[in-house]
């Protein structure tokens, strides 16, 4: 815009400028030959009546009546014969500040010139058009001068640069006043629904957009608040079928309960008198017992489950020391462990490893995770590590079994999920163990992970934060124990890691060539 | 609206307009050139102005003063001050200080009647030169030669060596009046005639001028235009009418051989006046041909063929191809001169009778003839009869003159309204086609002895108490008034008889001052007086003259007079005789013929 309005007032400028020297040209040219018709007449600048005609001629071409003149100053000058002839000035005024002297050496070498020049000439400071003029005569030369004052074309040029600046700002006002508009107009209600949105998306399905008008915008609130009413009553539908599915489940367990009871007692009866029965009998109330057993303790772990789903577990946290917690789950699976050959070896710190939790949960987690590490442990050992930094205390579990498949340490924490389907329980697991431990790391703002790979075994990593609400940012135990070997073999000890184009556009990671490698210090 | 946008917005507003501060009218640029223009080629004008004389040119007193009196009109008008106080000691320059105008600068001419007389050196080692003069008149800046404004006869210089032991001499006593003398006058001034219309509009009337020689041709256009605007000279202004007042040239004429341009400023600038104007110019600018072109303001108004105007407007009428007769034994008879033209005398010859002295005119198909007849009384009487050849009706005046001139035409008047004058009785008269006379007053002193009117019909030329006189004769609408007579100074005294021989220039008759008869030519203004006869016996006692130049059947200044009761001839002088006077009757007695006149 700025460059437009400059663009628009320099013309303007130049326009009167050029009008202005056009102007003074041709009254230059003219009279010029009228001064040297004059001139001609005279052979000597000594004659008489030279001066009268030089005063004649500047006073005709200043137009005569000196009151009258539009200001134009005439001037002849003959600095060539200063001893004979006086310059003469139609209106007199001392002119010769005006006249720069490079301006009289150019016109004195013959050559017209002109030149703006600023000086006063009788009242105001003004910027004054000289022109300049050799006069040829039979003497020699001498010049002609005319200075048109430019105080109308500058008043102009002024005028039009105030009308240009003043539209121009009125021009960026009305643009600033529109865009204001436009903003009010379309980005206000976009940033409305965009707030809606977020209100919506943060859970408040209630939010709708205001519709008004009939302009896109309102087709796309319409369509915004159709879709928010589709997705509040397909949320509200799930949440309603899931809080039934709950229910269902809790309510079920409940009421197997009380029959269970029953039953418990009356198997419990049947199994003390099993001595008694003839020994098929006696074996299926074994049978019995450890079914009921199993039954129970799916049915707990169930319960325990449906309170996590209904949000009423509560968190116990108190400053508890963990190392006794580790011990006291070995001692309760040593059993277990000798049945199968296990041997569970401890690496807890000297000192007592203090973190506010909810001891019951965590032993339950422990007890969890050693358990399914004594039961998948194919006899190898297991072991358990305490760690412990400024802000989290982490256990890890590690065992030596079949380990885990690629893309199973997810699945492990799903409810009821087998490794093998075919594979026959050893233990009475319920398939809702490492569920449940996951919500109880959860609630303790925990993480709880699995590392596993075919043929290394297993570890998983239980990480709790130091203090209860804390936010976890790292794990004091790394989560892939360090005797594991990569997929790829691992790099050598020290060795370079290679990454390169693998098969199918895939990326492959391997161990460099260290022949071809370019070890970079 | 967001800060952002404000913030733009506020950057924009203050940038606007300190961005368009650079785009106005600078305070100052570079030089441009535009062009070149070719110099003119140095050379000098027509017109070659003689070097005035310096001081240092002589170192004898009275050369010195000589060369003294050639300087101040040796060159322009304006300078003459600077270049006569060249000749002035440091300490007598303030006894000729100068005019603070150029227009103010006059010029007083003195005709020297005895060559200069010098004292030798005295004692303070000075010389004296002392000049014996005639006041002639004053060259003013309008170019007249204006009636003498001083009466001094006696100039005194004083002189003293420029250096003690040098030949130079400086002036250091003097006249404190800018002298110049009549011989310089015509050795560095030129005449020219300007015409100025009559107040009927009728005809142009002659009025003479001095022009440097000076000035170059190219400049003279100038020069007559602003004579013309200036208005006549001021013994001829009451029978002439000036170019409307406030008239004045803008800046100079400029031309080329072909076209010349005069700018003027004219109130009440018409056709009519321009056309005028153009006759003007057309006859006061007689060396000129090609065109004029006359500008009022500026505005082309008005081209003249120049050569073309004067063919077909004259500046007045140039009357009939010029015819001799004289009086023979009281009879009118043409004279019979060489080859030249002869003409029968245009009236009865019942009324051609007991003639003493005639004037006889064309005036178109008609002649106009005034005769002084005498009487039976032996009194003196006009009759005059005016009509187509030859004049039937004659009318006689009724007063009768002891002593009458001859009579004299006015040419102005159109031939119904005819009338001239005559000196009778040592008075000057009127008289019209009734041959009824009236006394004309008149301001000089003296006896009227004689009365010429000039071809243009609006100047005559008087001899009253010895002197001669010019006066100028206004004539509108039939009446005839006239103005004041100038008295023209003179080297003869006692004039007897004055004629016109050219347009501007007289012929008169006195005597020298050995008191010997002698005719001179005079200019009108009275600046030059050659002389045309001398050592003639008897006094003149009439003289006629043809004025209107060498190119109508007589020589150029052709006069005839009458002394010692015969009549005499010019180119060369002789006296007719009686043979040369034609128709003579049989058996006459033999007689001179006497009063010689012209018929034009």
């Amino acid at each position: 815009m700025g460059g437009f309005a400059y663009l628009i007032a320099d013309k303007i400028t130049n326009i009167l400028l050029e009008n202005a020297e056009t102007d003074v040209r041709m009254r230059l040219s003219n009279g010029s030959e009228y001064a040297a018709k004059q001139f001609n007449l005279y052979s000597q600048p000594q004659e008489a009546q030279l001066q009268d005609t030089i005063d004649g001629t500047v006073n005709y071409l200043a137009g005569g009546d000196p009151a009258q003149t539009s200001g134009v100053v005439v001037a002849i000058t003959a600095d060539n014969f200063a001893e004979f002839i006086e310059p003469r000035v139609s209106p007199e005024v001392p002119v010769r500040a005006v006249i720069g002297d490079e301006l009289r050496a150019t016109v004195a070498s013959g050559k017209v010139a002109h030149q703006i020049r600023t000086g006063t000439l009788g009242g105001e400071r003004t910027k004054y058009l000289v022109y300049g003029s050799p006069v040829p005569t039979r003497f020699g030369q001498v010049e002609l001068y005319y200075l048109v004052p430019l105080a109308r074309q500058d008043a102009t040029a002024a005028d039009a640069r105030a009308t240009v600046v003043a539209t121009g700002v009125a021009l960026v006002l009305l643009l600033g006043l529109l865009a204001a508009l436009v903003t009010r107009l379309v980005v206000t209600p976009v940033r409305v629904a965009a707030r809606t949105a977020q209100r919506l998306s943060a859970g408040l399905l209630d939010q709708r957009m205001v519709v008004s008008g009939e302009d896109d915008l309102a087709l796309l609130a319409a369509s915004f608040n159709q879709m928010a009413t589709n997705l509040q009553r397909q949320i509200l539908r799930l949440e309603e079928m899931s809080r039934l599915q709950r229910r269902f489940t809790s309510d079920v367990s409940h009421e197997l309960r009380t029959p269970l009871t029953t039953v418990r007692m009356a198997a419990d009866l049947i199994f003390a008198e099993r001595e008694e029965f003839d020994p098929a009998v006696a074996r299926s109330a074994e049978l019995l017992q450890a079914e009921l057993d199993r039954f129970e303790e799916l049915l707990t772990d169930l319960l325990e489950i449906s309170r996590f789903d209904a949000g009423f577990a509560v968190l116990d946290s108190e400053p508890t020391d963990l190392v006794p917690v580790v011990h006291r789950v070995t001692e309760r699976l040593a059993g277990l462990a000798e049945r199968v050959g296990v041997t569970i070896e401890l690496d807890l710190p000297g000192t007592p490893v203090i973190a506010e939790v909810d001891p019951r949960r965590v032993e339950r987690v422990l007890r969890n995770l050693v358990g399914n590490a004594v039961e998948h442990g194919e006899a190898k050992p297991v072991r358990i590590t305490l760690g412990i930094d400024q802000s989290a205390v982490a256990i890890t579990v590690r065992d030596h079994g079949v380990g885990l498949k690629p893309g199973e340490e997810k699945l492990v924490f799903n409810r009821f999920w087998r490794a093998d389907p075919s594979r026959a329980r050893q233990t009475g697991g319920t398939g809702l163990g490492l569920s449940i431990s996951l919500e109880d790391a959860r609630l303790h703002g925990g993480w709880l992970e699995a590392w596993g790979a075919p043929g290394q075994g297993a570890q998983f990593r239980l990480t709790l934060p130091a203090r209860a609400g804390d936010r976890l940012t790292t794990s004091p135990l790394r989560l892939v124990p360090a005797d594991a070997t990569l997929p790829f073999g691992g790099p050598r000890d020290g060795g370079l890691l290679a990454i390169g184009p693998g098969s199918a556009g895939a990326l492959a990671v391997g161990p460099a060539d260290t022949d071809r490698a370019e070890a970079r210090p | 609206m967001s800060g952002r946008r404000l913030l733009t917005l506020l950057v924009a507003g203050v940038l606007l307009p300190a961005g368009l501060g650079g785009c106005g009218i600078p305070a100052e640029t570079d030089v441009q050139v535009d062009g070149s223009v070719p110099a003119a080629e140095a050379g000098s004008l027509n017109g070659s102005p003689a070097p005035p004389p310096a001081p240092t040119d002589s170192g004898e007193p009275v050369p010195f003063i000589e060369n003294y009196l050639r300087a101040a009109a040796a060159g322009e008008r304006d300078q003459a001050y600077t270049r006569a106080r060249k000749f002035l000691a440091e300490e007598a320059r303030d006894l000729l200080p100068g005019k603070p105008q150029t227009s103010e600068v006059e010029l007083t001419v003195v005709r020297l009647l005895a060559k200069p007389e010098s004292t030798p050196r005295n004692n303070q080692g000075t010389f004296t030169v002392t000049l014996k003069v005639q006041q002639v008149g004053v060259l003013r800046a309008d170019g007249t030669l204006g009636p003498p404004g001083a009466t001094e006869t006696r100039y005194v210089f004083e002189l003293r060596r420029a250096a003690p032991t040098g030949a130079g001499l400086l002036i250091t006593n003097l006249p404190n009046v800018l002298l110049t003398s009549d011989s310089a006058l015509r050795e560095y001034y030129r005449t020219r005639t300007v015409y100025f219309w009559n107040s009927d509009l009728s005809r142009l009337v002659p009025d003479l001028r001095y022009l440097p020689s000076s000035v170059p041709a190219e400049r003279r256009v100038t020069e007559v235009v602003k004579w013309l605007a200036g208005g006549p000279s001021d013994w001829l202004a009451s029978g002439v009418t000036g170019l409307p007042d406030g008239t004045r040239p803008i800046n100079n004429a400029t031309g080329t051989d072909s076209t010349w341009e005069v700018n003027l400023t004219m109130p009440g600038a018409n056709a009519e006046r321009l056309r005028r104007l153009g006759t003007q110019l057309a006859w006061s600018l007689p060396e000129l041909t090609g065109q004029l072109e006359l500008k009022i303001q500026n505005q082309k108004r008005f081209s003249v063929d120049l050569e073309r105007e004067r063919t077909t407007n004259p500046a007045y009428p140039p009357g009939a191809a010029p015819t001799r007769f004289s009086v023979y034994d009281g009879v009118i008879h043409p004279l019979a001169i060489g080859n030249e033209r002869r003409d029968a005398v245009p009236l009865p010859a019942a009324e051609n009778r007991n003639v003493v002295s005639a004037s006889l005119a064309r005036a178109r198909e008609q002649v106009l003839a005034a005769l002084v007849v005498t009487g039976p009384d032996r009194r003196l009487r006009l009759k005059v009869g005016t009509g187509p050849e030859p004049v039937a009706v004659f009318n006689r005046s009724d007063d009768t003159f002891g002593s009458m001139s001859r009579p004299t035409w006015l040419r102005s008047l159109d031939e119904n309204r005819a009338a001239g004058f005559v000196a009778a009785d040592g008075r000057l008269y009127r008289f019209n086609g009734a041959a009824e006379l009236s006394l004309v007053p008149l301001n000089v002193s003296g006896n009227v002895v004689a009365v010429a009117g000039s071809l243009d019909g609006h100047r005559i030329a008087l001899v009253a108490g010895g002197a001669v006189y010019v006066a100028p004769v206004n004539v509108e609408g039939g009446v005839v008034s006239l103005g004041q007579p100038r008295r023209l100074p003179t080297l003869l005294t006692g004039v007897t008889a004055v004629d016109w021989i050219t347009e501007d220039q007289l012929v008169f008759a006195g005597n020298d001052p050995d008191r010997r008869s002698a005719i001179h030519q005079l200019a009108v203004d009275g600046a030059w007086e050659p002389p045309l006869a001398n050592e003639i016996g008897a006094p003149v006692t009439q003289l006629a003259a043809y004025p209107g130049g060498g190119d109508r059947g007589l020589p150029s200044l052709s006069f005839m007079f009458e002394t010692n009761g015969s009549a005499w001839r010019n180119n060369p002088i002789d006296f007719v005789t009686p043979e040369q006077v034609l128709d003579l009757p049989a058996g006459s007695r033999t007689a001179n013929p006497t009063v010689p006149f012209f018929l034009y």
